[in-house]
């Protein structure tokens, strides 16, 4: 029994680290309709961001998030500007296409500069949370996972904030509703989407902050998230901030405390499994707002 | 007159051009490389394309082919992706555009059993030095050799070096788990254990693939720490590698032995990242730096050292790499010929026993009917102060194991 309640804790941490990386991806494709293929190799780049933060000024790694941050911004705002927003100006109607060829192409620029940049070595970065386990009534809680989830959950709530009580969050979530409709309110459209991608990268950077302790940083590591994102944000529902990091807590759930049942190989088809039923019964996702 | 000798001139040149040209035509043997250069599996291909190239530089500084009037090998590389499918095309890439007369690769089983099949079909050797799932050479195919151990052999050298231990030490294991990459490498291992290892009176309480690009090992521990086996045997990748053996400790999962089946867990990356933790972690592998069957061993690995530009050592895969190309070569010779029908013949019916080669842990180096080395077999290390240490079987070990190993609350 402890074995179970150890894996659905650890489910649930992971979890929300799944679902920060979903956030992320889910603000990009419910607001500016992008499909970002490109948001494993974005991810990537946030980790090699906080990884040579770490290496060359030795701060904490929580603390680096926030100058990652920072220049995260700006890539993701500029990544919009110079990429996307061409082809969205230019192909009115067939953008969403020519989007996905286009991520899918950056994506390999990026993942394959970064190998030859900083080539094909696994890093790891040695942090004072690293291999710190919380023992609790016999189970063993990895520090650096749950700091990551109580702040991911944190990160949330004021990214909802900041949706829901300001107005450029107000501009946004109106965008991603009716972007004819919001452009005659007076909103600049292509400026909420950069700001927005913007935005995105930013969590990206907390994810990759609160990954490091723990994991490793390659210019493939990306792959290891993105599939998952992407079923995560349509199982939560499109553009749905909450839905998207519940849905990244099921979907950690299913893959720890289904491991301990069946074999592990098998746990990926029983996550696509949960997947198809909640889109037959709720076909916009779990929080998913329906649409006319 | 003048005509005359401007002729000659013209002459002279054009049989001096002409020579020139098929001398040159005659100065490069092409030899395809297939293996991983890009995605997650990219730092073990680099480390065997390292392995490959410092093989053909010697050949080629020694004089090249000597039965080809000193024809240089050139090494071209095919980038697989570690995809099966990827090392299909590229494999007839070398052969229909670049036109190899041999091909060695693919590092991972399920490339080398896709793409074998293709130089099958173009009748093109192809050199297997690392792969080890067994039906690569199990399928009557003419073309293809391989160097590596069958899969099914690791599994039964795993176990027998696991009872060996417990009649050695008095510490016997009962149970056993199986953790492994859900691809052919780690089925084929699994599979052979999953049959021996009941017939030498032991259970395996464990027996779990995981999906490559798996992102959390933590389950995986989670479910060998109930299972609580005595000896773990894994089959991993690098990234895998990295991942489990980290999360092992950070779970504290006790056992007498874990042992790994060489792959991630022989690359240098690895012990480079997870440290003290593989601190007395087994290792089936083919080879290591320590052995003493040959002074070649350490001559050749302080050479490959000083050559390289981290000045790192040979681990086994990049070892097979090495020794592959010198089979190559020495076929090469035999052949006398860039035909890849009759270095095919030649590579059939080598049977060598000296040169750098010898690096392998076995003489003489030579192939049977299907294709597979004759004789290929295996050793234990064990990770001691970060070195990878002979210690199994005991004629040919430089070091006494520590069996079982101390559990992780003990250690520093």
């Amino acid at each position: 029994m402890t074995g179970i309640i150890e894996a659905a804790v650890n489910g649930i941490l992971m979890g929300g680290l799944y679902g920060l990386i979903a956030v992320s991806l889910s603000l990009i494709f419910g607001v500016a309709k992008i499909v970002n293929f490109a948001h494993g190799a974005l991810l990537m780049v946030a980790l090699f961001t906080v990884y040579w933060i770490l290496e060359l000024l030795k701060v904490d790694p929580y603390l680096s998030a926030l100058l990652a941050g920072c220049f995260l911004f700006f890539f993701g705002y500029y990544f919009q500007r110079l990429f996307i927003e061409p082809i969205l100006k230019r192909e009115k109607d067939t953008a969403a296409l020519t989007v996905i060829l286009l991520t899918s192409g950056l994506m390999l620029i990026i993942e394959n500069s970064a190998l030859l940049l900083f080539g094909a070595d696994y890093r790891t970065v040695r942090t004072a949370y690293t291999g710190k386990v919380w023992e609790v009534a016999g189970l063993y809680i990895m520090q650096p996972r749950l700091i990551g989830f109580v702040l991911s959950v944190v990160l949330i709530r004021l990214l909802e904030f900041y949706l829901r009580r300001t107005n450029f969050g107000r501009a946004i979530r109106a965008t991603s509703q009716d972007r004819e409709a919001a452009r005659l309110m007076g909103i600049d459209d292509y400026r909420v989407y950069k700001v927005t991608f913007g935005i995105g990268t930013v969590i990206l950077g907390f994810a990759a902050a609160f990954l490091t302790p723990f994991y490793f940083i390659h210019p493939a590591v990306g792959d290891l998230f993105v599939g998952k994102s992407f079923v995560i944000v349509v199982l939560g529902g499109l553009g749905s901030i909450t839905g998207a990091f519940l849905g990244g807590l099921i979907v950690g759930l299913i893959e720890s405390v289904g491991a301990q049942f069946i074999n592990s190989a098998m746990v990926e088809s029983l996550i696509f499994i949960v997947f198809i039923a909640c889109l037959v019964i709720r076909p916009m996702g779990l929080l998913g707002k329906e649409r006319e | 007159m003048r005509g005359k000798v401007a002729c000659i001139v013209s002459v002279c040149c054009m049989v001096l051009l002409l020579g020139f040209g098929t001398a040159f035509a005659q100065q490069e043997i092409k030899i395809g490389v297939l293996i991983p250069l890009s995605g997650s599996m990219a730092v073990i291909g680099e480390n065997l394309q390292m392995a490959h190239d410092f093989a053909a530089k010697e050949i080629n500084d020694a004089g090249g082919v000597k039965s080809l009037k000193g024809a240089k090998i050139k090494l071209i590389y095919a980038d697989t992706r570690g995809d099966p499918k990827v090392g299909m095309s590229e494999a007839e890439r070398l052969i229909v555009r670049e036109g190899v007369s041999a091909i060695m690769g693919a590092f991972q089983s399920s490339v080398s059993y896709t793409s074998t099949e293709v130089a099958e079909k173009y009748q093109v050797p192809y050199l297997v030095p690392n792969s080890l799932m067994d039906q690569i050479t199990e399928r009557g195919f003419k073309y293809t050799f391989r160097v590596e151990r069958k899969g099914s052999y690791w599994a039964k050298d795993q176990i027998d070096f696991i009872l060996d231990m417990g009649k050695k030490t008095g510490v016997q294991a009962k149970t056993i788990g199986v953790v492994y990459e859900n691809t052919d490498m780690g089925q084929s291992i699994a599979k052979a254990i999953r049959k021996l290892a009941p017939e030498h009176g032991l259970k395996v309480v464990l027996d779990e693939g995981y999906p490559p690009k798996t992102a959390d090992m933590t389950p995986v521990v989670l479910k060998m720490k109930r299972a609580n086996p005595d000896v773990v045997i894994l089959n991993s990748y690098i990234s895998d590698a990295i991942l489990l053996m980290r999360t092992i400790a950070d779970q504290r999962v006790n056992t007498m032995a874990l042992l790994g089946s060489s792959s991630g867990y022989s690359d240098p990356s690895f012990v480079k990242e997870v440290g003290k933790l593989a601190e007395y972690f087994f290792d089936l592998t083919e080879w290591t730096t320590d052995l003493k069957h040959s002074p070649l061993v350490a001559q050749k690995n302080a050479a490959f050292k000083k050559w390289t530009k981290d000045h790192r050592d040979f681990n086994g895969g990049a070892a097979f790499c090495y020794a592959s190309t010198y089979i190559l070569y020495d076929a090469l010779e035999k052949a006398a010929s860039t035909d890849p029908k009759r270095i095919r013949d030649a590579l059939a019916t080598v049977k060598i026993t000296k040169g750098p080669a010898m690096i392998i842990p076995w003489t003489p180096i030579e192939f049977d009917a299907e294709g597979q080395a004759r004789g290929a077999r295996m050793l234990v290390i064990q990770y001691r102060d970060g070195q990878r240490k002979s210690v199994w079987p005991a004629n040919i070990a430089s070091t006494a194991p520590v069996w079982p190993m101390p559990k992780w609350e003990e250690r520093k």
